[in-house]
């Protein structure tokens, strides 16, 4: 991907976090929390130009969840309220133990994509998700016997690094997401999102996924650097400074607009599907 | 076994659910559902090594 690919008009790909892990109603009251409540959000956003979701399951108090039952039943809620959305299961788990780590592989169907943490995150003043090569390898291998592509999640620098050293053995077009915000994740600021682009394999395809504040200039950097963007209520919780999104179709609408406005066509989720190679 | 500050609420001064959620009384507020697993000392968490809100009030 690179800035021609803007100037060709490539379609984005949008992809809508809906809920997460970290946060819950008790940060934002729009976030979805229960399998109906983020089937509802995920055909929301599916109609305002989302094209994947990204997804996490819960209890039924909103706590995490990593079991394949609580997933299946949140992927179930989506495919039965969505057309043709492509579903993305989450396989982070800061704190959860790694045998738990491969239970949303294993819905039935399979998740199309999943999220592939590729490498060490912190969290709080304690926490340490260590997500080390051995189970980077595991998670990758069950992702590939199960027919899912992956989305190596590049948090900064060195988990560039570590997806570098990987390409091999990944089907093509390799697919990262750029992470910035706070802690271990890259510093937000446009020439670090610059750098790291700068550093991607040309065959590649890249999102950006940046939290908070930095949600809507980092991802509108990245549709005109030809990459595809991640939006929606886990990583950022604010329309604007002091007012709560009043959804995640609200976000996913918003960088729709600012995509087309700028000469860069939505993406359906078959043309995804096409760009992705799924 | 849980955190001694740990309590399961439906309200607050700026808050109202439908289910009980995790509250600390240590910070007087609802903690993320990704603290709630420590409160609750799941998986290998455990609140006194992983919580610097039960190290503070500790002290």
């Amino acid at each position: 991907m690179t800035y021609a690919d803007f100037r060709d008009g490539k379609p984005v790909i949008l992809t809508a976090a809906l809920t997460g892990g970290v946060h819950g109603k008790e940060a934002n009251p729009n976030l979805p929390e229960t399998p109906t409540e983020i089937g509802e959000a995920a055909a929301a956003a599916e109609a305002a130009g989302a094209s994947i979701v990204h997804l996490h399951a819960r209890r039924a108090n909103g706590e995490r969840a990593f079991s394949t039952d609580r997933f299946q039943a949140v992927t179930d809620a989506v495919r039965a309220r969505t057309d043709d959305v492509i579903v993305q299961h989450s396989t982070g788990g800061t704190g959860a133990p790694d045998a738990l780590r491969a239970e949303p592989l294993r819905t039935d169907p399979a998740p199309e994509m999943a999220s592939l943490d590729m490498g060490p995150l912190n969290r709080y003043q304690h926490l340490t998700s260590e997500n080390t090569r051995g189970l980077v390898a595991a998670l990758h291998a069950e992702m590939q016997e199960r027919g899912i592509k992956p989305e190596l999640e590049v948090f900064n620098g060195g988990h560039l690094n570590e997806s570098l050293a990987i390409l091999d053995e990944l089907d093509d077009p390799p697919y990262l997401n750029l992470v910035f915000g706070g802690g271990t994740t890259t510093i937000p600021h446009p020439r670090n999102l610059l750098t790291l682009v700068e550093n991607l394999p040309d065959d590649a395809e890249f999102n950006v996924l940046a939290f908070g504040p930095h949600q809507l200039p980092l991802t509108t950097m990245g549709v005109l650097l030809g990459g595809h963007a991640r939006v929606g209520l886990e990583d950022n919780l604010y329309y604007r400074e002091g007012e709560l999104a009043e959804s995640n179709a609200q976000l996913v609408g918003r960088t729709a607009e600012i995509a087309e406005t700028l000469g860069r066509p939505v993406a359906t989720p078959a043309e995804a599907r096409t760009i992705l190679d799924l | 076994m849980p955190c001694p500050y740990l309590d399961y609420r439906c309200e607050d001064a700026d808050h109202e659910f439908e289910a009980e959620r995790a509250y600390c009384t240590a910070v007087e507020a609802f903690v993320q559902p990704m603290r709630a697993d420590i409160c609750n000392d799941r998986y290998d968490l455990d609140h006194e090594t992983d919580c610097e809100f039960y190290a503070e009030a500790e002290q």
